[in-house]
């Protein structure tokens, strides 16, 4: 058995294999490879933020800030560092994150309405998912973490809480969530790189 | 030290510190080649839990997007490799170094105690407010590029601004921070030149109704120049 090297791992993440064509064009100033690079990408930053905030019309706000960001800060892309949607993903995820901390903190004083959630966000997934493969394989990946681990991972991905917060709502200690994280997020990416096809 | 801050490592893949801790990573990992390597295989791993969520977004997006880049200047690819986390003050960390290494060859060691206390008391300031449990956080754009965060506590009788810019404005000019108070602004102090993030803590800064931040001829303004870079509603 071949061990994947890391760029295959990361190839896989791309949706199409222009992405990277589309965003030299747009570091260039090029709006309508800015138009095609948005067709391409626009419905997983949209679903992902939205996945995030839960609210549509925040998560459309957000989204356009999203994008108008990668449009402005296009020629920062560094392919050594990952691939072109997952450095998309990067700054969606971010700013979803952001935006929900600030909404945590202006409405939500205590952690009792993310507590009321703990039991579900997995299940929340999986109701999402509906069978695209590379989808089916995350959520295989998933299954093989430990019961904390995924936890730990999911409710800071999915639900924007900072590892303090997940400290508390899965009530372990702070130290055993970072470990946790770390080491999920470990198996996740051996298991994805182990089971996609180059 | 590094090992307690590298243990972040799956937390920041996550986005799940806060800005201080963050920026603290950032740090680490401009020091660290492998740790890098790591933190981007993490990343990479953590955005496939984004598969799965897939949503057509309404028409009016894609207008709307394309309208603001039409209008969005974009950052250079010169400007590119230098990211925003840069200007958190290298040169005073150096300074602060180099005046480590001269005070410690002439055995004042004190001094460079107070030094270090004052960073540990200061960062201890910041946690308190951030990490308080009434904290308000309010955000706006920069009209120049980047962005300005405002974190207030009444029970701390304090608060945080946090400037966060793409890049520092042309030579001669500096960024300045201004309280607004019924109207009145008043000056928070100006960033040097060169300088495109600060943190600053403000007195009693839950009182006041907005924050402003302006581009100034350096050194500083007594009064802000139209129009606002950004102004933060506090209200």
């Amino acid at each position: 058995m071949t061990e994947p090297s890391v760029g295959d791992r990361r190839e896989h993440i791309a949706p199409a294999p222009d992405a990277a064509a589309l965003l030299t064009a747009v570091a260039g100033g090029d709006e309508k490879a800015f138009g095609q690079l948005y067709d391409l990408v626009a419905p997983r930053v949209f679903g992902l933020v939205r996945r995030v905030l839960r609210d549509p019309a925040q998560a459309e706000e957000v989204a356009q800030e999203v994008l108008v960001e990668i449009w402005r800060t296009a020629a920062r892309f560094d392919p050594g560092r990952g691939s072109p949607t997952g450095w998309i993903l990067t700054i969606a995820h971010r700013r979803a994150v952001d935006r929900a901390r600030a909404e945590q903190a202006a409405t939500d004083r205590t952690l009792k309405v993310g507590a009321a959630s703990v039991d579900t966000p997995y299940d929340e997934v999986a109701d999402e998912v509906t069978g695209r493969i590379e989808r089916q394989q995350v959520r295989v990946c998933l299954d093989g973490l430990t019961e904390l681990q995924r936890q730990a991972v999911t409710l800071a991905y999915y639900q924007g809480h900072s590892y303090p917060q997940v400290s508390q709502l899965l009530g372990v200690p702070l130290p055993t969530v970072k470990t946790r994280m770390r080491d999920g997020l470990i198996r996740l990416r051996d298991c994805l790189g182990a089971e996609v096809p180059a | 030290m590094t090992t307690e801050i590298h243990s972040l490592i799956g937390a920041y893949a996550l986005d799940a510190l806060d800005d201080l801790e963050r920026a603290a990573f950032d740090r680490h990992l401009r020091e660290c080649a492998t740790c890098r390597a790591e933190a981007d295989e993490l990343r990479e791993a953590a955005n496939h839990l984004a598969d799965g969520a897939w949503s057509v977004p309404p028409p009016r997006l894609r207008d709307n997007v394309l309208a603001a880049i039409a209008q969005t200047p974009q950052l250079t690819p010169a400007a590119a490799p230098r990211p925003r986390v840069r200007a958190r003050s290298p040169h005073r960390l150096r300074w602060v170094a180099a005046a480590a290494v001269v005070l410690a060859a002439v055995g004042a060691g004190t001094i460079v105690h107070t030094i270090e206390d004052q960073r540990v008391r200061r960062e201890q300031a910041l946690a308190a407010i951030l990490t308080a449990p009434d904290v308000i956080w309010h955000e706006e754009s920069l009209a120049s590029g980047g962005r300005v965060r405002v974190a207030t506590s009444d029970r701390r009788d304090a608060g945080v601004i946090m400037l966060d810019a793409d890049q520092a404005p042309t030579a001669g000019k500096v960024y300045q921070l201004w309280t607004i108070r019924s109207g009145v602004p008043s000056s928070a102090g100006a960033l040097d030149e060169g300088q495109s993030v600060s943190t600053r803590i403000v007195d009693d800064l839950s009182t006041a109704d907005a924050v402003g931040v302006t581009v100034e001829t350096a050194p500083e303004s007594k009064t802000p120049t139209a129009p606002l870079d950004a102004q933060v509603n506090l209200a």
